[in-house]
């Protein structure tokens, strides 16, 4: 056994360890360093075992020396190990930005509460990806959710407070429904593992149809209200937006893509093609996710605050996740996976250059933040750039993968989906270009505002570039990156 | 009504889990809403416990001579919901703990009045 197959459990560690120091030392720079430090190493394990995995293929780790169906396994394909890659490196640019801007939002006696949160949060979230053990993906969803709700509340406003217990209660809701459908799984087959699970439920599922219709609705439902599906998503847009700029990025680029991962695990691992076909309820995932697409732009079209807008544009994005799952071929998930590497890059970007507009001139609302772009014409451009990509301009991921979720649903025989991809890029372009044309054109925008009087300076923009960049990068790669997706799926 | 009667554990169970999610969902006190997760969560550790119960059998635990594993009963599932139990402990703390902070900024725990507010 080589020692690269023991990163993944190695980075779960390092990444909780190095939380648990953070409290005890005083000296916030100290911690700053840490916490870059500890996401910087993790990252470049995450990126040994990528280039393991891709190189020898997937392999199952056992954990605590006992064999398979008693012990905790994790099963690191090319996609567990791509996503610990995408994790670790969107949160290290997070942080990498928050290092600057950070006390700006929170008290100086929380900072270090802060980073701790964080370093479990990306620990926990990673550790949801890699588990193939059901159980376990519970207590790490359990960990995140309230780690998530940490990030939230460290700012400590009234609206805050609210938005975390509404978040709370939602999500103890879905972690309730998974945790009843992990019990009816168990009642069925008595395994928690996700392989086990699989051989056994394909032998006896006929025996009990009602039982395990009744466990993938549970699981779509409970994983549903945690990422943000259509009817589900209410808690979302004041969660997001109301947080501090870091963890709003976080938190729309990497927690709720870990629980959509989880879903696209119990679906395809642990039922299987079959078994879903048996039942026809990807159709309602389908229904959602188009439902989605449409609704969460159109709301995203009313808002006043740009926090807000990014919020609503999030749950648009995940309609085009849950599209892409509920289609159910190999090209569909593979889009999925695709579109959650683009939207994770390009999202937190966003969120990060609303943080540093608002960050720099106090304002939140969007007509307050005309003509922005001649006073932080970078901060603008980038948005830009990642605004295109949301509308899906070619070359870049959002384009990418609404063209091969085209594709997918011609391929699968639904030409109407084709009309819901159009209308929702429309849609996403009507609240998008307003930004950025009342932030650049405009001779009454324009008027009394100095060219980069607000700019932040370039050190503090450096991890929105590499963002960025990384996204264009996505985008050209995308071939590539899309039949390494397909390869792992098989 | 038959299966429903020989497998009373699991009907209670999830009869129990109904009513904690109707209150989660519908009520509008904070605190019931907590109470509401309370009883959904509990209703849960029932119908594992349940799962892992043979009658007749004996609790895992080793006292005196070794019965065989026909002797008890199955562990994990009551091992699973101690890691359950902890979980839920400290999502109820870490609830309550901001509904004390929601009734000191708002002054009130029920929620369509704090939603009132902000509209305000």
């Amino acid at each position: 056994m080589s020692i690269i197959q023991s990163f993944p459990l190695v980075i779960i560690l390092v990444l909780l360890i190095t939380a648990f120091m953070m409290p005890l030392i005083k000296n916030t720079k100290i911690i700053k360093g840490i916490s870059l430090v500890s996401m910087t190493s993790v990252m470049i394990l995450a990126l040994i075992n990528l280039d393991f995995v891709h190189k020898n293929g997937e392999y199952l780790y056992r954990i605590g020396h006992f064999n398979a169906p008693y012990g905790i396994e994790f099963r690191i394909g090319i996609i567990e190990a791509m996503m610990g890659l995408l994790f670790t490196f969107v949160a290290l640019m997070i942080i990498w930005y928050s290092i600057y801007s950070i006390e700006k939002e929170i008290k100086q006696s929380k900072i270090g509460l802060y980073y701790l949160l964080v370093n479990i949060l990306i620990g926990s979230l990673l550790g949801v990806v890699y588990s193939n053990d059901l159980f376990n993906c519970f207590v790490f969803i359990e960990v995140g959710t309230l780690a998530s709700c940490g990030t939230i509340i460290v700012k400590d406003k009234k609206e805050n407070i609210k938005a975390t217990l509404k978040y709370l209660i939602m999500s103890c809701l879905g972690s309730g429904l998974v945790l009843m459908g992990i019990a009816y799984l168990y009642s069925m087959t008595g395994h928690l593992n996700i392989n086990y699970i699989h051989a056994e439920l394909v032998k006896c599922y006929l025996i009990y149809p009602n039982a395990v219709l009744i466990s993938i609705v549970l699981f779509i439902i409970g994983l549903g209200v945690k990422s943000a599906m259509f009817p589900l998503h209410n808690w979302l847009p004041d969660a997001h937006s109301s947080a501090p700029s870091s963890s709003s990025a976080i938190l729309s680029s990497l927690v709720l893509k870990a629980f959509v991962l989880l879903l696209i695990k119990i679906l395809y691992g642990v039922f299987g093609m079959d078994i879903l076909n048996h039942f026809s309820v990807l159709n309602i995932v389908l229904i959602l996710g188009s439902l989605g697409m449409i609704m969460g732009s159109v709301f995203a079209i009313f808002q006043k605050n740009i926090k807000r807008v990014i919020a609503y544009s999030t749950v648009a994005q995940m309609g085009y996740i849950f599209l892409g799952i509920g289609l159910g071929t190999n090209l569909g998930v593979s889009i999925a996976i695709f579109h959650i590497i683009g939207h994770a890059v390009t999202k937190s970007a966003l969120f990060l250059l609303a943080g540093a507009m608002i960050e720099q001139t106090g304002h939140k609302s969007l007509a307050q933040l005309k003509g922005i772009g001649r006073e932080m014409p970078l901060t603008l451009g980038l948005f830009s750039i990642g605004a295109l990509s949301m509308i899906g301009i070619p070359v870049l991921p959002g384009f990418i993968s609404k063209w091969h979720l085209s594709l997918a649903s011609i391929a699968a025989g639904d030409t109407i989906l084709i009309v819901v991809i159009l209308l929702s890029s429309l849609l996403n372009a009507v609240y998008y270009s307003p930004i950025v044309i009342n932030g650049f054109f405009g001779e009454e925008n324009l008027q009394g505002k100095v060219y980069k009087s607000k700019s932040k300076p370039l050190k503090e923009l450096m991890p929105v570039i590499f963002l960025v960049i990384s996204m264009i990068y996505v985008g050209i790669a995308s071939r590539g990156i899309i039949n390494l997706i397909s390869l792992g799926l098989m | 009504m038959e299966g429903l009667m020989n497998n009373y554990y699991e009907t209670g169970s999830i009869i129990l889990f109904g009513i904690g999610f109707a209150i989660l969902l519908l009520h509008n006190n904070l605190i019931k809403k907590i109470i509401g997760m309370n009883i959904m969560d509990t209703a849960v550790f029932l119908f594992f416990i349940a799962k892992g119960y043979v009658s007749g059998k004996d609790a895992p635990i080793i006292i005196g001579a070794h019965k065989g594993v026909q002797g008890y009963i199955n562990p994990v599932p009551s091992a699973l919901m101690l890691t359950g139990i902890v979980v839920a402990v400290s999502t109820t703390a870490f609830a309550l703990a901001l509904t004390v902070r929601i009734y000191e900024g708002y002054g009130s725990i029920e929620l369509d009045e704090i939603i009132k507010m902000r509209s305000d």
